[in-house]
């Protein structure tokens, strides 16, 4: 028993991470969002030479891009936030998690001991560590609330 | 043929039959992945059929919304045979367990894994019979007390990957019900294998076996006790990533990366010709002291059984001319029989109405599992009702706006999600963030002009205020959901939970323990 302790004893690299798209400073917001259409992620990182320098998402994508076509154009640099909060792999999963909820970040990059990024720290990983203690109570669920019915095949 | 893009969602796979496992069972798990799964193949529902034959896994052709036979016990692997052989544009399916398929159907299993049939064949393992209530399976340990062996199995215990390698299966994948995202990425690899795939998954029968996977399965323990394959990978395992498999002779050991150097351990190779590696690996077995495998043993290109009997056939008619069936059968001694005994046949009132009959839930068993609060129940209740969150007010907008007004609605609340209403207010669709990335950005010039309707999801999947946060967390970490809906009996939209409300909600509940 115990899921506290449990998450006390994980560290970032062992959450489930959430995949992203990596582009180079420099490429453009139209190259960056194709990138992310086509590799079905909602976040972009955008580093120079191997470091990371920004984070793009769809929000950006809603608030400074959708509406304005001149920006299609423009370098993601200038639409991206620069120098986003990170945490290291080995840094402490539960103190990882607190931050990102106290600082209402929803992407966070994780990065190697050399300053390479390995990871996105989103929401996801809290629920699927969650769900993976559980797995009768939160997996095995029929595919709509109410599809199961009282009379059982086997037990 | 013109190229039609499908755009399926799970829910077009999800179909209207009551389903009818224990609460709480694996097979849940899997359905829910092969409705992940499929969707993303681009292959049309109409040629999707799902085989089973007879047991609890073997219901799972009814949850399906494709075409699918619940067969005969143990045959599954005989209809998809015919079935791909006459019609090989079909992507089947089957669908067995432990004692549906490595018992009765057992020859069956063996002879398609050989002839290399394009066939995906799913084997539920949960080492015991659930249906007919718990007996020993051909997989349960030696010493497995049930009601069929109450001394203990005395059966040495059938290695069903061992075996696939032995008649040359050409792909043999193994995982666990419970490893969500692993299933997954083994139901795709087996769907994109050209030949037999063979995939056994460690399934939780919680009623007459529970905790048979416990060493493979509990996040605490697991990664001590499997190790997951990489194709062209050294074989590493632990938590830590420190321990791995060296060959020692012919024998495999496990070592601690602190003492040996990863280029002596043994490396993986899913395509090896032949089967000595993947035999290996079937061989590493937890009674045995040894970390099981978890991942692809084998994926190798062979010739397909159906392309050659074809060719075959095309050969045969070029050669003779196109045969005629009913010559054939009138061809030697036939013969009429009269039906004298006309109006007997059929209703004897014996299940002739056409009903599924109902097997009866017992109790006993039952309770046993419902009643045990004990072992793993969270801290906070899964049963809890999603109003307990809070779900934040849902922004709502007509279905009839702009493309431009609703991305201006998004952006002035900065929200990731507006659900569209028809003119009763009720649900016709919703529009997201993701939806601005992935459809509209750069490719709508005149916003305004643009209805939100032609960019908007419909057919979605919301969820009511009484129902539980399992739900929820279940459609997040399986299906990645990002916001849940929430609608009220007559599909009015009357909440919304982000995963960041979810993860709170956790997050707050662990803080107070
Ligand atoms: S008897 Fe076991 S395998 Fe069958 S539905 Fe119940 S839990 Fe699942």
């Amino acid at each position: 028993m115990g899921q506290k302790y449990d998450l006390q004893h994980e560290r970032v690299k062992h959450l489930d991470l959430t995949q992203y798209s990596q582009v180079e400073s420099g490429t453009t917001v139209g190259e960056t969002v194709n990138k992310m259409r086509a590799e079905h992620r909602n976040c972009a990182l955008v580093t120079q030479k191997g470091k990371l320098v920004g984070i793009f998402t769809d929000r950006d994508v809603l608030h400074k891009v959708v509406s304005s076509p001149d920006a299609w154009n423009k370098p993601v640099d200038e639409v991206m936030t620069p120098n986003p909060f990170t945490v290291t792999e080995d840094d402490k999963a539960e103190t990882a998690l607190l931050e990102m909820n106290k600082r209402h970040f929803r992407n966070v990059p994780v990065l190697d001991s050399n300053g390479h990024v390995v990871g996105n720290l989103t929401h996801y990983a809290l629920i699927k560590f969650y769900a993976d203690q559980f797995p009768e109570a939160l997996y095995n669920l029929p595919p709509n609330p109410n599809q199961i019915s009282d009379s059982r095949v086997g037990g | 043929m013109t190229e039609v893009t499908l755009n399926l969602t799970r829910k077009d796979f999800v179909s209207d039959q009551m389903v009818r496992w224990c609460p709480g069972c694996g097979d849940y798990a899997i359905l829910a992945q092969m409705q992940r799964v499929l969707p993303e193949l681009g292959i049309p529902k109409e040629d999707i059929v799902f085989i089973s034959g007879i047991g609890c896994s073997s219901r799972f052709p009814y949850y399906m919304d494709t075409y699918g036979i619940h067969s005969i016990h143990g045959r599954a692997p005989t209809l998809a045979s015919g079935l791909k052989l006459t019609n090989p544009n079909l992507q089947v399916w089957v669908i067995t367990g432990d004692g549906d398929g490595l018992s009765i159907g057992g020859n069956h299993l063996i002879h398609t894994l050989r002839r290399n049939i394009d066939l995906k064949i799913i084997l539920f393992n949960n080492r015991i019979y659930g249906l007919t209530k718990g007996q020993y399976s051909p997989t349960s340990l030696p010493g497995t007390k049930t009601k069929s062996s109450p001394m203990g199995s005395i059966d040495p215990a059938f290695n069903p990957t061992a075996v696939a390698v032995g008649v040359g299966a050409t792909f043999i994948a193994r995982t666990a019900a419970t490893d969500v995202k692993h299933m997954a990425e083994m139901f795709r690899r087996a769907a994109h294998h050209k030949g037999t795939s063979f995939v056994e998954v460690y399934q939780n029968c919680l009623i007459f076996n529970d905790g048979a996977w416990d060493y493979a399965t509990n996040p605490k323990t697991k990664h001590e006790n499997i190790i997951y394959l990489e194709d062209h990978k050294p074989l590493i395992f632990g938590k830590n990533k420190d321990k791995g498999i060296r060959l020692n002779g012919i024998h495999p050991e496990v070592v601690s990366l602190d003492e040996v150097d990863e280029s002596e351990l043994m490396v993986h190779y899913e395509d090896m010709p032949d089967g000595s590696l993947s035999y290996f690996l079937s061989q590493m077995r937890h009674e045995r002291g040894m970390p099981e495998p978890m991942g692809v043993f084998r994926c190798v290109d062979e010739p397909v059984y159906e392309e050659e009997v074809l060719q075959q056939i095309d050969l045969a008619i070029e050669q003779k001319g196109k045969g005629d069936l009913q010559q054939l059968f009138y061809q030697a001694d036939t013969w009429v029989v009269e039906d004298e005994s006309s109006g007997q046949n059929g209703s004897n009132g014996q299940g002739g109405n056409g009903s599924v009959p109902t097997l009866g839930v017992d109790e006993e068993y039952v309770g046993v599992v419902f009643n045990d609060e004990a072992s793993s129940e969270p801290y906070f209740s899964p049963t809890d009702t999603l109003s307990t969150l809070n779900p934040r007010q849902p922004l709502i907008a007509s279905q009839d706006i702009s493309l431009g007004e609703a991305i201006q609605k998004l952006h002035n609340l900065d929200v990731g999600l507006l659900a569209l209403v028809d003119d009763n207010g009720k649900l016709a669709g919703v529009f997201t963030e993701g939806d601005v990335l992935r459809k509209v950005a750069g490719n709508v010039t005149d916003l305004d002009a643009t209805p939100v309707k032609d960019f908007m999801t419909t057919n979605v999947t919301a969820l009511k205020e009484d129902d539980t946060l399992a739900q929820a967390i279940h459609l997040m970490s399986i299906h990645k959901f990002r916001h849940i809906l929430l609608v009220d009996d007559d599909n009015r939209p009357v909440g919304v939970l982000s995963s960041r409300r979810v993860a709170h909600y956790i997050q707050d509940n662990f803080a107070e323990n």
